[in-house]
């Protein structure tokens, strides 16, 4: 049933695409005039509405016929940004050569982006948030579903854009609007020239292959600086191991071996000339380096709350003055991950791009990170943790953060209903949906 | 509105003129294409819009409610009629809601104006925006498809179809090709979509003929124009009913009886009659669509009227004989066969028509072999009455003589029919019994006169008998159904009613009852009510629906009056100053901010106003301070209350600002 309802909107959606491809604005308008009018026309005697019936359908076959002689060459170059942001408009040029021995005229560039429809296993296993409270007909055919994966694929709304009058062998730039919708890698597979017929209904298209990709960053919001305490924490390694692979550290002095030294430090040259082993001491560092938590385990592939706990650990990431600190961004993947930014060591933006592509961890419990970041815990100043929810692991992990020293500020992203009472002095509570306020009431 | 200018004023115009609402459509119209002349618009919100729409689902409903009561219950098969007409008034019904778009400030109507779920979406998070609609193309599609069902069958609707469509259309050409390529593709397209419709509509109409073939052979319905089951055979007596089913006027002079016929038939099969060879044909209205011509040539003065009820709008209509033209019959679709019915296909509950009757009988072809032919089972008894008569030897007006006083001097008439003696019951009617009621007669009488060479057909219909003091016409009742023969002589059709004239008293006697007065005085109270529902028409409907939007729309003005209005961009854009002044913009505390000001006392860009008069009074200026917070006040209410200031504060603030400025050493210093 499920397969059957699959490959139907499959081959339904790759007909949308296409005629929303092939039609303009004025081709879909008159199309569904058409469809108006064969529903009140049907009966011919009753009402003249099957002279508006053939008319339409006259224009549109005419139009139709127009639009498969189309062919046209263009060297089109795409210059796509590195990074944009969700929900934030960016711009980027494309640059076209007219190759043809004709000045080209009223073409309209549209963008191809990766398709967005799901695979069949994915529309198989997938659960929409909610989908559980749909009526037995949806949750059967998962009509809505489908549209929520095809939405949740879709990386960008990119409106199509005319072209400028270009004479034979000239070349002409055109800034595209793109409005990125999620946050991740989203991928461009050609652009597509169309060409609407005289009548301005039907475009013939010409597409030209051009693969592309750019970086949607997380989501960000406004938030006030937050005040994370400043002690500064001894660094074993020092300055040198966090700001470059390799073992080259600040030399301070030579001192006799004690037990348990490690073997690398002993100092080889000095042992031959006294005798007896010696090691190389080295000066100890100690600066501001704080750790910024990402709870990744969400319970399900998809959901806002995870999506809006991303957003803001990018924020925070952007907030934090990374001038003279060290912010680590933890959180657990497929294996648990920490990257660092700072003084010099590789930019917020890193971080952000990581964020763009963190997803949410199903097989691991939530013990995984905690016990990841006490690893690291003598050496943070302080620590940010970004919460899915406030249960009692998670409870453990802030409090015994907190007892070893390390001052926590944990933020609890949660579904307005979902939020649990009590222990709203230990933590920000952020409500999905509300979630600029509840920053900017810090 | 994003349509070329007055293009939506052309489409309603157009549709105003397919569904004869002239008047409604030039007011549309007006107040449509008036958004592009006047200035002002208004700036309405969701909500308002969402009021608006609101309207105009009450008039769609009412409207609706209201066709089906008055035009046809809401039985499916009546339903497309009043649908039809619903659907006709749906751009007056919509208009105001494309009106609110044309003066609103945004130009477009949210989506969430039309659906509930959306509505509630867009009231719990304010922010989203469901997506916007541009309402005008929309509209002017409506008015063309709506224009579509007043079914005006001219050229005209197809011209002005055309020509709408290449208005919309050239503002939209692309610019690549010349207008050269553009008119020829249009006017490929319209010779195409000409010769498709001619096309589809012959197509409809020859699957038609083909489907009401087959259909008529299987379904039968109340009086089936091509089959008549008689009671031929059937033992005990007639069940008869009271009920008054006609009323007639007949032409001055003209007194009862009157045969109204509803229908002819050629072949009996016992114990039925039926129609072979009449299949309907449409008959189409003259110019106003309620004079209806069954025969060619002029019609006479003289006529009678027929008030008849249809059931659920379809029915074949009672008519005297020779008629040749009906008039002031108010119905969609007419239709009549070769036998002289005529029915109706889609109309009212009640028809009210005069029937124009002239010297020929064109409305009924002439004979063929069906009407010659006796069955065999009647075939002996015929033949032996025939001879018995010697009609054979007589010319054909004698015969019908001879056959009409046979029937009057030898038979009787009954309602009650006792066990048959032997043979054919039609049999045992001519040859023993010699007794029965008229369809016994009417039946032997065309079988005589077919045996004795006279074509002759099987009529049913009404005699008209009874006057009614009360209503002061005749009134025709259930029980005056009756039958008779036609019979072709001298190339012409007459009625012939052998029946004994006492059947009428006999079968009242049958069913008179002491309530008869009061059930026909409620029959006649339920005449003038159907009349008066069904005699509108849908013109005056239109002209009450005007009526009715008139509080509406006083309504819907007076909730919109108080709202704010905004000067329209344009003009002033072209002189490079903002659009619209905030309130309180020409508060004369700005005449203290630039004194200040040019005394190096300015406020700061960032600075709020108590502020920079705290920072003044800390800086020890040589201001008056006090006056200063307390003008700062009033200029604050004046520039930011709901409720604005009355005339003396404002005029208050104007004193003291003067006083202040006028006072010695005040920012001077």
């Amino acid at each position: 049933m499920r397969r059957v309802a699959y490959r139907l909107f499959r081959s339904t959606s790759t007909f949308q695409y296409r005629l929303g491809r092939q039609l303009t604005p004025a081709g879909k308008f008159a199309l569904a005039a058409l469809v108006a009018a064969a529903v009140i026309g049907f009966d011919t005697n009753r009402t003249v509405g099957y002279q508006v019936f053939t008319l339409l359908a006259a224009l549109l076959s005419v139009s139709t016929a127009w639009s498969g002689g189309f062919r046209v060459r263009l060297d089109v170059r795409r210059v796509l940004p590195r990074f944009v942001t969700a929900g934030e408009p960016a711009a980027y040029p494309v640059v076209i050569r007219n190759g043809t021995a004709r000045p080209q005229r009223g073409l309209v560039l549209l963008e191809d982006l990766a398709d967005p429809r799901p695979a069949v296993d994915e529309f198989l296993h997938a659960r929409e948030p909610g989908e559980e409270r749909r009526n037995w007909f949806d949750r059967t055919v998962g009509y809505p579903r489908w549209a929520w994966l095809v939405a949740r694929k879709r990386g960008a709304a990119i409106a199509p854009r005319p072209l400028p009058a270009l004479r034979p062998g000239d070349a002409g730039e055109v800034v595209i609007e793109l409005l990125p919708l999620r946050r991740g890698r989203l991928a461009f597979t050609a652009v597509t020239i169309a060409r609407p017929d005289p009548l301005g209904l039907v475009n013939g298209l010409v597409r030209v292959p051009l693969p592309g990709s750019l970086v949607v960053l997380p989501k960000r919001y406004a938030m006030p600086d937050l005040a994370l305490p400043g002690a500064r924490k001894y660094q074993r390694g020092g300055i040198a191991l966090i700001s470059s692979v390799g073992d080259s550290e600040e030399f301070a002095s030579l001192r006799d071996y004690r037990p348990g030294d490690p073997l690398r430090r002993i100092h080889w040259r000095s042992v031959a000339r006294v005798g007896r082993p010696v090691v190389r001491e080295y000066q100890g560092e100690f600066f501001v380096r704080h750790a910024l938590v990402l709870d990744t385990f969400a319970g399900r592939p998809e959901s806002h709350v995870f999506e809006e706990a991303v957003s803001v650990a990018a924020s925070v990431a952007c907030s934090i003055q990374t001038q003279d600190s060290l912010l680590d961004l933890l959180f657990v993947g497929p294996e648990t991950y920490s990257f660092t930014a700072g003084r010099g060591l590789g930019h917020t933006d890193r971080l952000l791009e990581v964020l763009a592509g963190v997803g949410p961890c199903l097989d691991k419990p939530f013990r995984t990170l905690h016990h990841a970041v006490l690893e690291r815990y003598a050496s943070l100043s302080g620590c940010v943790a970004v919460l899915l929810a406030w249960d009692q692991p998670r409870r453990d992990f802030v409090r015994h953060l907190r007892a070893l020293g390390v001052p926590t500020r944990a933020f609890v992203v949660s579904e307005p209903a979902a939020l649990e009472a009590g222990a709203g002095h230990e933590v920000h509570r952020l409500e999905v949906g509300r979630i600029a306020e509840g920053l900017a009431h810090l | 509105m994003s349509t070329p200018p007055l293009l939506l004023g052309a489409a309603v115009l157009f549709w105003g003129w397919a569904t004869g609402l002239l008047l409604p459509a030039i007011a549309v119209a007006a107040i449509l294409e008036g958004a592009r002349a006047v200035p002002w618009r208004v700036d309405f919100s969701r909500r308002d819009f969402n009021r608006v729409s609101d309207l105009c689902a009450i008039l769609f409903a009412g409207s609706a409610i209201y066709l089906f009561t008055a035009v046809g219950g809401m039985r499916v098969v009546d339903g497309p009629r009043a649908i039809t007409v619903l659907f006709q008034w749906l751009p007056l019904l919509a208009a105001p809601l494309v009106a609110c778009q044309a003066y609103s400030t945004a130009g477009t109507v949210d989506l969430s104006v039309f659906f509930w779920t959306l509505r509630k979406k867009a009231a719990d998070e304010p922010g989203a925006s469901s997506g916007a609609l541009d309402l005008a193309y929309p509209y002017a599609a409506l008015c063309i498809l709506s224009a579509s069902a007043a079914n005006v069958r001219t050229p005209a609707y197809y011209a002005s179809l055309c020509l709408l469509a290449a208005w919309a259309l050239w503002s939209r050409r692309s610019r690549r090709f010349s207008s050269l390529w553009w008119g020829t593709s249009l006017a490929v397209a319209v010779v195409a979509g000409y010769a498709g419709h001619l096309a589809l509509h012959r197509v409809q109409q020859k699957l038609e003929e083909v489907a009401f073939e087959y259909i008529s052979g299987l379904v039968r319905r109340d009086t089936d124009p091509f089959r008549s089951t008689t009671a031929i055979g059937h033992l005990g007596r007639l069940k008869l009913s009271d009920r008054i089913l006609l009323r007639v006027e007949p032409a001055a002079g003209q007194g009862a009886p009157i045969l109204l016929r509803e229908a002819s038939y050629n072949v009996y099969k016992s114990p039925a009659w039926f129609a072979l060879g009449a299949g309907f044909t449409p008959v189409q209205p003259e110019a106003g669509g309620e004079t209806w011509k069954l025969a060619p040539g002029p019609a006479p003065e003289t006529s009678v009227g027929v008030s008849a009820y249809l059931n659920r709008g379809r029915g074949v209509l009672p008519l005297p004989a020779r008629a040749m033209e009906i008039d002031g019959l108010a119905v969609v679709r007419l239709s009549s066969n070769r036998l002289g019915a005529v029915k109706v296909d889609e109309g009212l509950g009640l028809v009210t028509y005069r029937v124009r009757v002239g010297p020929g009988a064109l409305l009924d072809a002439p004979p063929t072999d069906f009407d010659v032919g006796v069955a065999a089972a009647e075939s002996v008894a015929v033949a032996q009455i025939a001879d018995e008569l010697e009609l054979a030897s007589k010319p054909p007006a004698a015969r019908l003589e001879a056959v009409a006083a046979f029937f009057r001097t030898n038979f009787h008439y009954s309602t009650y029919a006792d066990q048959p003696v032997g043979g054919a019951p039609l049999e045992d009617f001519l040859v023993r019994k010699r007794s029965g009621h008229c369809e016994y007669f009417a039946t032997a009488t065309v079988l005589l006169l077919r045996a004795a060479g006279v074509p002759a057909r099987y009529a049913t219909g009404y005699s008209v008998q009874e006057w009614s003091p009360l209503e002061r016409r005749y009134v025709v009742r259930a029980r005056h159904a009756h039958s008779w023969a036609l019979a072709w002589v001298e190339g012409a059709w007459r009625d012939l009613d052998t029946t004994p004239p006492e059947w009428v008293d006999a079968e009242a006697a049958g069913v008179a009852s002491a309530f008869e007065p009061v059930s026909d005085f409620l029959s006649w109270v339920v005449f003038l009510f159907s009349r008066w529902r069904y005699g509108e028409g849908w013109d005056g409907v239109g002209r009450y629906l005007v009526w009715l939007l008139v509080p509406l729309v006083l309504v819907l003005a007076w909730r919109l009056y108080g709202r704010r209005r905004i000067g329209r961009a344009r003009t002033e854009a072209a002189r490079g100053e903002p659009a619209a002044l905030h309130p309180g913009a020409d508060s004369e505390f700005y005449l203290i901010a630039d004194r200040l000001a040019v005394a190096g006392l300015g406020r700061r860009s960032t600075e709020p106003v108590s502020t920079w008069i705290s920072r003044l009074e800390e800086g020890h200026a040589p201001v008056a301070t006090d006056t200063l917070r307390q003008i700062a006040r009033l200029h604050y209410r004046y520039r930011f209350d709901p409720d604005g200031i009355g005339a003396d504060e404002r005029q208050a603030l104007r004193a003291r600002v003067e006083a202040w400025l006028a006072a010695p050493g005040t920012g001077r210093g």
